[in-house]
């Protein structure tokens, strides 16, 4: 392209090729979303509630995609998801039908990435203080997480009219998510989100570090690079996004805290980000396909009479293949 | 009595955790971390449950339990050594496996019935008081769990076995100039780690629940993971972390049982939240031991 | 480039993972085609939603097998069945998936199915829904009904309280809901009513199907001598066998468990939904769902064939047996009530006043456990 051409002034690519080329990250993933979602009218699987998934595992496939690529490996996902699912209904208790609908929701996406990031700042504080493995402790604080929330929604948080059954009391309905066509807004959010990352991970001189961390953490520390407090961030983003996850599925489709929200988002959205190799444009990909499998999964459970963890089967499947398939290129010796 | 109650119930419903942090003992201490172990525990438990249904043998179901355990494991080590997966990737995706894939071909089991292994009292020490119910008053797989951590101690301290394993996890090339392979020997002993946690998912149906459902194990073969830090990489430690959990289990519902006024939630949370303490208190000094081979890719905190 | 290349192969193994997926599912739903091609008269779909696995000896395969009653009784009717649902916006989908599938009638049959049931009945005018156990009815498309189950379990625990030796009983819980306290509740005061010193310990497990903690919560009631073992769990066999194997007592729930304790069975309390099923359908299929009962809330007492005692076991004695069947007796002809005060709570406070018999209305928000029964409802 940089040879010089005779012909001067048609010399600048059209506008369509420049755009691919500044944003190549993002053409595979694009095409590979297009295909997936294209194909779905063929096998009968809804496309809005493929859309509605992606939004929780996106957020929770992203929650391990920054952690990653500092070189951690953040397996809480699901209990970061559940916190902010929590935080969500702790805010939407405080607030009435007659806070504006905007202000409510944000209140709330507040909440639930507060309590995310909190949860996951547990998992970062024992790393860089007491040096305890985040893959072991995000695990362990996962079985915590779920007991919190059914404590609250049999306690605090449980709503009153429900005859004492343990279901969290409903949010406002100003608080609910606006939809547009079927699906929620939250869609947007999760994708400005990858977006966001993406940018955060290639173009901030804090993704350059976090980075550099995650390739070589010994010559990151001789390097001078604050490593331990890159740790701290990227765990604290992670869990954030996970715990916005939690908080949007609060506000989109359910509408109030209960037991078994979420549960195997978190796991789902760490499938998709592994199988990415946690670049941001591919985890929409990976995401978008998984959520296809998964509500795929409903019709295949009731056509089939398949238990609803089939699709773990061929998720997993998938990644191992992947894993596989990688070859010796992930730098480990043996 | 309350403490005598507490102990037996610590035994029987930590010796399956037990199986399994052996399992991740021998695996981690040849350098190769199985977070695959939680499938291999339920591979495990269904077929033992399976066999044990069709042909009425327990102990037939034991060897298809073992076997099942062993395979998940073979194909974490093929995937890890041979084609350089990310270890924590691959053992997370192999687990996930196992739970789909149990719960798929698991559906037509969930209501059969089956003859389980049946508990052996030992004569008088049955009746020692606290701790003989739970020591001597168990099935053949209990007994078995609370002997190998001992077995295990022996193996790696005094065989050549465990010497070329132990080789192998802290400075292969040593292992490589007795003769031996480091890559085949982590690949055997991650299978043999696997086939003990089918072992642990075979004693958890057949001597215990006597009983298979979805997702039966509830997150053990992960537990035991975290154990074996907890436990130093030392196979009796991680045994003695199996037996916490198991009573933490078994105290809160004895003491529910009891009428004591309890928070069911809190208590609940204690095994985990005491494995985590327990991790917090211990990891620093904990990773002066972890083995050479793991901290590439389990570097507990070496970074920070 | 490598990465590029390695994508692609993602990709490709990705599309095939999703073929292979959706292949199996058109797999499916063509042979369920031609199966009700080869019958020829479908002349209606309906949807059943399930919380667990249609075999746990409980309450899902109560359930189940009250729907393949319908499915004798109703041959050319399809159902479309979905086990596992969880009780979250999940519960939503699939019943979106059934009405898009033809359904006009759902049978959500968890009571953590009925938000998102009355969501989607709200957007479905035109599709009927019958909800198990659902404390409102929603005009004009959502009905719920459910069975007192409670007035059985008064009958399990008398003959559990005259069969007891150590006047000690226990009882395995997954969590304190209106429904499982209303039950240990029944229990005790049955027990009660023919041995005054009859106490009845309890256990919370925190999971309606865990088979380990079954069997631990079960070995701790053991321990404390309770020598009757009767639950609330959604999978019971665990437990039954467990207390078997102890060589005590069992009082069973959900679906008649007798084989799995030849030596120890009482009795149970038992769901028998075919016939209630069958009438539900019929009713929302005639056309004039509005005016029949179920559009409300639907209720059925020990009266109804809907509930029944399960057949008594070995253990149980012939006074035992004549005097549980007495009171059945009694309880049908509307003379013998499961609650009628004064009952005090586990304080000693008076809940429920002397001479008052609470409907099932009240009895359903019941948030206490009786005089008699050890143990804690976990405190918020």
């Amino acid at each position: 392209m940089t040879a010089t051409t005779p012909t001067a002034p048609s010399a600048s690519p059209p506008p369509i090729l420049a755009l691919a080329k500044r944003h190549a990250a993002w053409l595979g993933p694009t095409i590979a979303v297009v295909i997936i979602l294209g194909s779905l009218p063929f096998f009968g699987i809804s496309l809005p509630d493929v859309l509605i998934r992606c939004c929780p595992l996106l957020l929770t496939a992203l929650a391990v995609t920054i952690p990653a690529r500092t070189g951690l490996v953040n397996v809480g996902g699901e209990g970061q998801f559940f916190l902010g699912a929590l935080g969500a209904a702790v805010v939407a208790s405080g607030l009435s039908e007659s806070t504006p609908s905007l202000v409510a929701i944000v209140l709330i996406a507040l909440g639930g990435m507060v309590f995310g990031a909190l949860w996951a700042g547990l998992a970062a504080l024992l790393k860089v203080a007491s040096g305890v493995n985040e893959t072991i402790s995000t695990l362990l604080l996962n079985y915590v997480a779920a007991l919190i929330v059914a404590y609250a929604v049999t306690g605090p948080l449980q709503d009153p009219e429900a005859a004492n059954f343990p279901i969290g009391a409903p949010i406002p309905d100003s608080a609910r998510l606006p939809l547009i066509g079927d699906v929620h807004v939250g869609v947007i959010v999760a994708l400005v989100c990858a977006v966001g990352v993406s940018w955060l991970l290639a173009r901030t001189r804090w993704g350059f570090k976090a980075r550099a961390a995650g390739g070589n953490p010994i010559a990151a520390l001789r390097g001078g690079l604050p490593v331990a407090s890159l740790i701290v961030g990227a765990l604290l983003l992670g869990g954030l996004l996970a715990g916005l996850g939690g908080a949007l599925e609060v506000m989109g489709p359910d509408g109030r805290l209960r037991q078994g929200l979420g549960v195997g988002f978190g796991f789902l959205g760490f499938l998709a980000s592994w199988l990415a190799l946690h670049r941001p444009g591919w985890v929409v990909a990976s995401v978008v396909l998984i959520a296809s499998i998964s509500v795929g999964g409903d019709s295949l459970q009731i056509d089939l009479s398949l238990p609803a963890t089939s699709v773990y089967v061929v998720t997993a499947t998938v990644l191992l293949v992947v894993l596989g398939w990688r070859g010796n290129r992930t730098g480990e010796q043996s | 009595m309350f403490i005598e109650d507490v102990f037996s119930g610590a035994v029987r419903y930590g010796s399956s955790v037990i199986f399994a942090t052996q399992g991740e003992v021998i695996s981690e201490r040849a350098g190769v971390i199985n977070l695959g172990m939680e499938g291999s525990m339920l591979c495990g438990a269904l077929a033992a449950f399976a066999t044990a249904s069709a042909t009425g043998s327990a102990v037939l179901g034991i060897f298809a339990g073992v076997a099942a355990g062993a395979v998940l494991a073979a194909l974490h080590a093929f995937l890890v050594l041979w084609r350089g997966a990310n270890q924590l990737a691959s053992g997370l995706a192999i687990s996930f496996l196992g739970l789909g894939l149990t719960a798929a071909l698991g559906v037509s089991f969930v209501s059969k019935q089956i003859t389980g292994l049946g508990a052996i009292e030992i004569p008088v020490l049955s009746d020692i008081p606290i701790i003989g119910p739970g020591l001597f008053a168990q099935d053949i797989l209990t007994y078995l769990a609370l002997i190998l951590p001992f077995i295990l101690v022996f193996l790696l301290a005094r065989t050549r076995w465990g010497l070329v394993l132990r080789a192998t996890g802290e400075r292969p090339e040593v292992a490589r100039a007795y003769g031996y392979d480091p890559r085949r020997v982590r690949a055997v002993a991650t299978t043999i780690g696997g086939a003990l946690g089918g072992l642990g998912g075979s004693q958890l149906v057949l001597a215990y629940t006597l009983n298979w459902v979805e997702n039966v194990t509830v997150g053990r073969g992960f537990v035991a993971v975290a154990l074996v830090i907890f436990g130093a990489w030392k196979p009796v430690q991680a045994a003695i972390g199996g037996l916490v959990f198991g009573a933490a289990l078994s105290l809160q519902l004895q003491l529910q049982a009891r009428g004591v006024d309890v928070s069911i939630w809190l208590l609940q949370m204690t095994p985990y939240v005491l494995t985590l303490l327990v991790l917090t208190i211990t990891s620093r000094r904990q990773s002066q031991q972890i083995p050479e081979g793991l901290k590439a890719v389990f570097g507990g905190g070496k970074a920070a | 480039m490598n990465l590029t290349r390695h994508m692609r192969r993602a990709s490709a193994a990705a599309a095939a993972a999703l073929a292979l997926t959706t292949t199996m599912a058109a797999c499916g739903s063509d042979s369920s085609d031609s199966a009700s091609a080869d019958g020829g008269k479908t002349t209606a779909t309906i949807g059943v939603l399930y919380v667990g696995p249609h075999t746990d000896y409980g309450y899902n395969q109560a359930a189940y097998e009250g729907i393949q009653e319908l499915k004798k009784e109703m041959p050319d009717v399809k159902v479309l069945e979905a086990e596992n649902v969880p009780e979250t916006a999940e519960a939503s989908r699939v019943m979106e998936k059934m009405i898009k599938d033809g359904a006009t009638v759902i049978i959500p049959t968890s009571y953590g199915h009925y938000q998102p049931a009355v969501e989607v009945a709200a957007k479905h005018p035109d599709v009927i829904f019958l909800h198990q156990g659902g404390p409102k009815a929603i005009k004009p498309n959502l009905g719920t009904y459910f069975g007192q189950i409670y007035e059985a379990q008064y009958l399990t625990g008398m003959a559990a309280g005259l069969s007891t030796k150590s006047n000690k009983l226990g009882y395995v819980v997954a969590f304190p809901i209106p429904q499982t306290l209303l039950n240990i509740n029944a229990f005790e005061l049955g027990a009660k009513s023919v041995n005054p010193k009859v106490k009845t310990n309890v256990v919370f497990t925190a999971n309606w199907c865990d088979p380990a903690k079954q069997t631990e919560a079960t070995k701790s009631l053991l321990d404390q001598g309770a020598d009757v073992i009767s639950q609330h769990q959604d999978c019971t066999k665990t437990v039954v066998e467990t207390t078997e194997r102890a060589g005590a007592m069992s009082v069973g729930y959900h679906a008649d468990a007798s084989s799995l304790a030849p030596k120890g069975w009482l009795t149970g309390s038992v769901w028998n939904w075919g016939p209630l099923y069958t009438k539900m359908v019929k009713a929302a299929l005639s056309g004039d769902f509005a005016s029949s009962p179920y559009a409300g809330v639907y209720r059925v007492g020990i009266e109804d064939p809907t509930i029944a005692l399960a057949p008594f076991g070995k253990a149980v004695s012939a006074d035992t047996k004549a005097k549980v069947e007495a009171a059945e007796a009694k309880m049908r002809s509307g003379e013998l009530k499961a609650f009628t005060g004064p009952i005090k709570n586990q304080a000693g406070k008076v809940v429920i006043p002397a001479g008052e018999s609470p409907d099932a209305a009240s009895l359903e928000a019941t948030d206490y456990l009786v005089e008699g029964v050890v143990g804690n409802i976990p405190q918020s």
